[in-house]
């Protein structure tokens, strides 16, 4: 034997080749990666990306609103230049262009199902319209570049969100992988238009996917690092909001900030309700969706021509109160007109986001209440721009029932770490006040009206079935051993599945079990597949519920089961149990039927 | 030593210079020698076994050696037989005309690991140097199991 082989080309070359095998595999199995270190590099991928778009659709907003105002400046700087007709006109051209974008854009997309990112990932499958999601953000393009009391982040989110979808389509992910890949583009979309990656990452772990199991905010993370490391690498992101040193004065100080929770916790439900009913209003006006978001615009610009602050999402307004001092008389009627402006855009259906103008409303609520504190009590509040700052989380947390994610986003967007004990107390109570009051909260609204609408087949089925992947590779029983090594370096799995020519599954060869022959090329000629697999692997049926299935993983070292119909024993596909787990955290905290 | 390779140094059954004409013969004999192991349960289940595999793909491991095997819930351990054919040997397959030494393995079913043992501690004694040679040329049981026993030391 020895001797033949030392000398025939042939069996020279088998040797070479077991020899290869054995080092490519040996290699491979070091750096290996595992189910969910792939998905970590596909959130990567979705982060970068996402924070690609946010770049595009930032600067094409900057180029609407220049084209429209003619200036390059921000927002409010710009509507303050112009003339008082300038004011009007601008707001309502803005508001008819992205009413016509929607009015023949949804001739172009024919939509089935809807476009919002959040119901694609909490309830729906994943799957994001592609031309309808550009409608509507070109459609943002002009309401938000026309000084729209709206914020750019939604439509910047939404299209992380597409851009992810699309890559988890491509590469064909089954239903919770690809709702996880959205949830990444969704973090990296947050991540990219705050600057803000732990927020961005809870943002959707806390109000979309409802938790924050490592399953899917590991993927969240990464996605939101790596598009905030983009964004600060392509342009000059720092801290968004630069602030002075905030700290605590007084102990005496807890005691407003808790009432300063109470206010904002009462506050933000009437925020929340005041938008609603403005859209409830401006829907009884039956007015075609041009006339409609013409309108909204026209309303932005009769407040502009005295208060420029109202439009845009408030940012700039935001940095002054911070900064201040400003006089408390002329925020509070800006604070009047940006609620009032806010409601016209958004209840005119003004395509974007209410996230920013949000921290706009907490900010100076918080300010406001802290110039009151102060002018009664100096002690109580010696710096009412704490207040301020504090005002913010403490209404976002209200807002957007995510205390987590406000105190961790307050804290990333400002770095200021000497206000988080008033920044935490407030924000909870702001949260359960704001709980108790209404039910509701920016983000949870839309979801349980869809939930009840439009309940998820897959998860209500909860079938294996509705999970499985289909052809997983497989191998004939009596491939041989060469064969068997081949096909496990060029597929990622620890176990092949054996199948007869009528693709009935008859066992699973483990990668575990020949790695240690592979040294050995006489084993090559005389060993199949049939000889050293296992017959009694586990399998699962495609109508085993999913409990069963996670049963079945239980004490499996196995990644994936091979799902078999029971009646003709047919291998109908794999079972993941990375995506079993998502699917069951999602479930834990699915939104709630509407009442 | 592991346990397959303690049972290849000490075979169940040992046949020196079987006269068989065929592979099935051959593989008849070995295995009626082997069936007397308390470890096989069920005889004619382990022969099908064979039968069926050495059916399905060649079992040969050199122009001399075959090793006829069967992964069966008809033995409770692993069994090894030996078998050397008086010559001219008999044919297993085309490529495979004159096999003189016979190894035959029975594992239980769910021992693919001891399977594996087997199959590479057999091939490794082939490849002692020497070791085939001699147990061609032994002349006795004795000489033939003391070759056996050296060859799978470590």
């Amino acid at each position: 034997m020895s001797g033949t082989g030392a000398t025939d080309p042939a069996a020279l070359l088998l040797q070479r080749l077991q020899r290869l095998l054995r080092w490519r595999l040996w290699i491979q199995e070091r750096i290996q990666l595992t189910e969910w270190q792939v998905t970590l590099l596909w959130a990567a991928l979705a982060g970068f990306l996402g924070s690609l778009t946010s770049l595009i659709f930032s600067a094409f907003a900057e180029g609407v609103h220049e084209v429209l105002t003619g200036s390059s400046a921000g927002v409010v700087e710009s509507m303050r230049h112009l003339p008082w007709w300038g004011c009007l006109l601008v707001p309502t051209l803005g508001g008819t262009a992205a009413g016509l974008v929607l009015l023949y854009g949804q001739r172009l997309a024919r939509a089935q199902s809807s476009t919002d990112y959040m119901e694609a990932i909490a309830i729906g499958n994943g799957r994001i319209p592609v031309r309808a999601s550009l409608v509507k953000s070109t459609a943002a393009l002009f309401s938000i570049g026309s000084g729209g009391s709206i914020g750019r982040e939604g439509p910047m989110v939404q299209l992380a969100a597409v851009v992810a979808s699309m890559l988890g389509r491509w590469r064909q992910f089954t239903g919770p992988q690809l709702r996880l890949l959205v949830a990444c583009g969704a973090a990296a979309g947050i991540a990219s238009a705050y600057n803000a990656p732990i927020a961005g990452s809870f943002f959707v772990a806390e109000i979309i996917l409802g938790s924050i199991a490592m399953e899917s905010l590991g993927p969240l993370a990464v996605s939101a690092v790596v598009a905030t490391l983009t964004i600060r690498v392509l342009t000059s992101a720092q801290v968004m909001y630069r602030v002075p040193s905030f700290q605590l004065n007084s102990a005496w100080e807890m005691g407003p900030y808790v009432v300063l929770g109470l206010v904002t916790g009462s506050l933000a439900p009437m925020f929340l309700r005041s938008l609603r009913q403005a859209e409830e209003f401006f829907l009884a006006l039956r007015l075609p969706i041009v006339a409609r978001l013409a309108l909204g615009g026209l309303a932005v610009g009769i407040m502009a021509v005295n208060v420029p602050e109202v439009c845009g999402n408030g940012y700039s307004v935001v940095v002054q109160i911070l900064n201040g001092p400003v006089i408390w008389k002329v925020l509070l009627g800006v604070f009047a007109c940006k609620w009032l402006a806010t409601m016209a855009s958004f209840g005119s259906g003004a395509p974007g986001g209410v996230f920013t103008p949000s921290l706009f409303m907490g900010a100076s609520a918080g300010y406001l209440f802290g110039a009151a504190v102060h002018a009664v009590w100096p002690v109580g509040a010696a710096n009412p721009g704490a207040f301020a700052l504090v005002g913010m989380g403490a209404f976002l947390a209200a807002a957007s029932r995510a205390p987590v994610m406000a105190i961790i986003m307050l804290f990333e967007m400002t770095l200021s770490y000497d206000i988080i004990l008033p920044l935490m107390l407030c924000s909870v109570i702001a949260y359960y006040t704001a709980k108790g009051i209404a039910g509701n909260s920016l983000y949870s609204e839309s979801l349980k009206r869809k939930t009840a609408a439009e309940p998820d087949p897959d998860l209500a089925a909860g079938r294996v079935q509705d999970l499985m992947k289909a052809n997983p590779p497989v191998i004939a029983p009596n491939a041989r051993f060469a064969a068997i090594a081949e096909m496990f370096l060029s597929v990622r799995v620890n176990n092949l599945y054996v199948c007869d020519a009528d693709g009935r599954f008859l066992g699973a060869v483990s990668l575990h079990d020949i790695k240690p022959y592979l040294g050995q090329p006489d084993l090559a000629e005389l060993v199949i597949a049939r000889d050293i697999m296992r017959e009694d692997f586990p399998r699962i049926g495609p109508q085993q519920s999913l409990a069963e299935a996670l049963g079945r993983f239980l004490g499996l070292p196995a990644e994936r089961l091979p799902v078999v119909d029971p009646v003709t024993g047919r291998l109908l596909g794999s079972l993941s149990k990375g995506d079993l787990l998502l699917v069951l955290v999602e479930k834990r905290k699915k939104p709630e039927p509407a009442v | 030593m592991d346990l397959p390779t303690q049972f290849l140094a000490q075979p169940d059954a040992l046949i020196l210079d079987l006269v068989a004409n065929s592979r099935e013969a051959a593989l008849c004999a070995l295995h009626a020698e082997l069936a007397k192991s308390p470890a096989v349960k069920d005889a004619p289940l382990f022969l099908h076994g064979l039968l069926e595999r050495a059916m399905l793909a060649p079992v040969c491991i050199a122009p001399e050696v075959a090793l006829p095997h069967a992964r069966t819930t008809a033995v409770e351990r692993v069994v090894i037989g030996v078998a050397r054919i008086a010559p001219p040997g008999v044919g297993f397959d085309a490529e495979h005309p004159q096999v003189r030494l016979v190894f035959m393995v029975g594992t239980p079913k769910q021992q693919v690991e001891e399977y594996l043992l087997s199959v590479a501690a057999i091939t490794r004694l082939l490849k002692t140097e020497g070791i085939r040679d001699g147990l061609l040329a032994a002349r006795t049981e004795a000489e033939f199991r003391a070759l056996l026993a050296r060859g799978t030391k470590r």
